[in-house]
């Protein structure tokens, strides 16, 4: 944990430093902007337009989960859904993201729904790809062993299939979740008046280098949190029976 | 005349493995068995010669080539599985590591539907058996390799099976625990009177164990060698008896490496 403290330390010395041969409308000091965050955090509105933002993320990402993961499983399992979908998949997967803001907002105009619906299309592609590489990766030996015992076919998929693609489901939540912070803060820029996008294209406009900075702050500070707070204790959780992870644990 | 069917009967039964740009690997070839209920059949055979494929086929996991396998009375294929109650105890221990043993162990029973108590009763027992019952909330890649082996019996064991399939399931322990659970392996089996096939290399261990012995060649593998242990149990592992039928078990053994030896020489 201490290396982390030191590296993070280490960066805002830096910026502290580089600040000083700079203006403050190009790079304010680091302690100017977090002092400028802390001033907004004591604003009810701060608060309003971050829930915004991640309200729209969170639905989004249930959605992309979800098909991502049935389409993912799908292909991994079997032949037909892999020769059907790998094509598309790839194809979706290779479109960037603005392009999806675009058309979600020219369809469904400026609203919530435009950014959930961009949010979960441009996250599912890289969620199933995940999931479908998660597959090849399966122990044939244990769906053997699941066989020669007669389990039935669901306890099959939720107890030896599922566990087994726990580590890439992970990874796909982290990676579908920095896809769709990009996604919605393009979509609350380009079209939409609520939300930490919107903030930041607002400050951009009244060029206020130090709120566009406090904002950005206040977005990482929140996928640290997320990280922290939730997605490690979760991965830690669920593979507790790994050496590996334990001998870390103490070592911590 | 009227035939009175094995309980198991395994007849003609011939397996090959499609390859790739060469002739089907011909690994059972033109096998016949004929196992009655509550035999404790060892199957002896060289590395390679389809013992494991052989189990496969029994418990329905894998088809024939051609000819037929007939549990209970009822042909088994992997379309029509047999409604025996099979337990299996793998070559690799197969535990799902990210399980406890405990819950290793429970997870086919509660598969059966068992009540609860039952199914924690179950586990305890077969647990203590193997002499894991302090390791029952570790995970399995905490122990080492032969205790997963023994986690990997205790499953197998703990459905109380019918017929219990076995590949080489003391393998990896060293000789004194192998001894203590070779003796409760046939202890279980006498007191159930269920029937058992079990692979081995350790002939030692197969004239100890076994009420018959089964050698097959090597591939495409035929019976060499089909003969019953009549030593009444419990047997004394020193037993000038068994010790007798180990060498000379050992030296058919012998005798059939160095024919097949032979006979590649000769198509050379
Ligand atoms: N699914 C499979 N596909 C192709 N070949 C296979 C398959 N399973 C087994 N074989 C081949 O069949 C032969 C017999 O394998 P099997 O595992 O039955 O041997 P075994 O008698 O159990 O050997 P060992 O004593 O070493 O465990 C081997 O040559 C193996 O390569
Ligand atoms: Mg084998």
């Amino acid at each position: 944990m201490w290396r982390r403290t030191l590296s993070v330390l280490a960066l805002l010395v830096l910026w502290q430093i580089v600040s000083l041969f700079m203006k403050p409308t190009i790079l304010p000091s680091p302690i100017a902007v977090f002092a400028q965050l802390g001033q907004n955090l004591t604003q009810p509105e701060t608060y309003s337009q971050l829930g915004v933002t991640m309200f729209r993320v969170v639905v989004g990402m249930i959605a992309g989960v979800a098909v991502g993961m049935i389409i993912g499983l799908t292909m991994g399992l079997t032949k037909i859904g892999e020769d059907l979908l790998d094509t598309w998949v790839l194809v979706l997967f290779t479109i960037p993201a603005l392009v999806y803001g675009i058309l979600c907002i020219l369809w469904f105009g400026l609203n919530d729904t435009a950014a959930i619906v961009a949010i979960a299309v441009g996250s599912a592609p890289p969620i199933a790809i995940n999931i479908w590489q998660g597959t090849k990766a399966i122990d044939r030996d244990l769906i053997h062993m699941g066989k020669a015992f007669r389990f039935g076919k669901a306890t099959v998929l939720l107890k030896i299939v599922v566990p087994q693609l726990i580590p890439y489901i992970l990874a796909a939540l982290r990676y579908g979740l920095g896809i769709a912070w990009k996604i919605v803060t393009i979509v609350e820029l380009i079209g939409l008046s609520s939300g930490v996008g919107y903030m930041l294209s607002y400050w951009f406009g009244n060029f206020s280098m130090i709120q566009v900075l406090a904002w950005t702050l206040l977005f990482t500070i929140t996928l640290l949190i997320i990280e922290f707070a939730i997605l490690k204790p979760l991965e830690n959780r669920l593979t507790r029976w790994r050496p590996a992870a334990q001998i870390q644990r103490g070592a911590a | 005349m009227i035939m009175t069917e094995s309980y198991l009967s395994i007849d003609h039964l011939h397996k090959e493995f499609p390859r790739r740009g060469d002739r089907p690997l011909n690994v059972l070839g033109d096998l016949d068995v004929h196992v009655e209920e509550g035999a404790l059949l060892s199957i002896l055979g060289p590395s390679g010669c389809g013992k494991s494929t052989l189990l496969n086929i029994i418990n329905g996991l894998d088809d024939a080539t051609t000819g037929e396998v007939r549990l209970a009375g009822r042909k088994v294929s992997t379309r029509t599985r047999s409604d025996v109650k099979i337990g299996v105890v793998f070559q690799q221990p197969r535990l799902l590591a990210w399980r406890t043993v405990r819950n290793n162990v429970a997870l086919p029973l509660q598969e059966m539907g068992l009540p609860k108590d039952e199914i924690d009763d179950r586990v305890r027992r077969y647990l203590a058996l193997v002499g894991l019952a302090e390791f029952a909330d570790y995970y399995p890649l905490q122990l080492s390799g032969g205790m997963q082996q023994r986690v990997s019996l205790a499953r197998g064991l703990a459905i109380e099976p019918d017929l219990l399939l076995a590949d080489e399931p003391f393998s990896a322990l060293d000789e004194f625990s192998a001894r203590r659970l070779r003796q409760e392996f046939v202890r279980i089996w006498a007191e159930t009177g269920k029937t058992i096939l079990f692979v081995t290399h350790n002939i030692r261990e197969a004239v100890f164990l076994s009420s018959r012995l089964l050698v097959i060649t090597d591939r495409p593998a035929r019976t060499y060698l089909d003969l019953p242990v009549t030593v009444p149990h419990p047997r004394k592992p020193e037993d000038d008896l068994l010790f007798e039928l180990e060498k000379s078990v050992t030296e058919d053994f012998m005798r059939m490496e160095e024919q097949v030896r032979l006979e590649k020489e000769m198509t050379r």
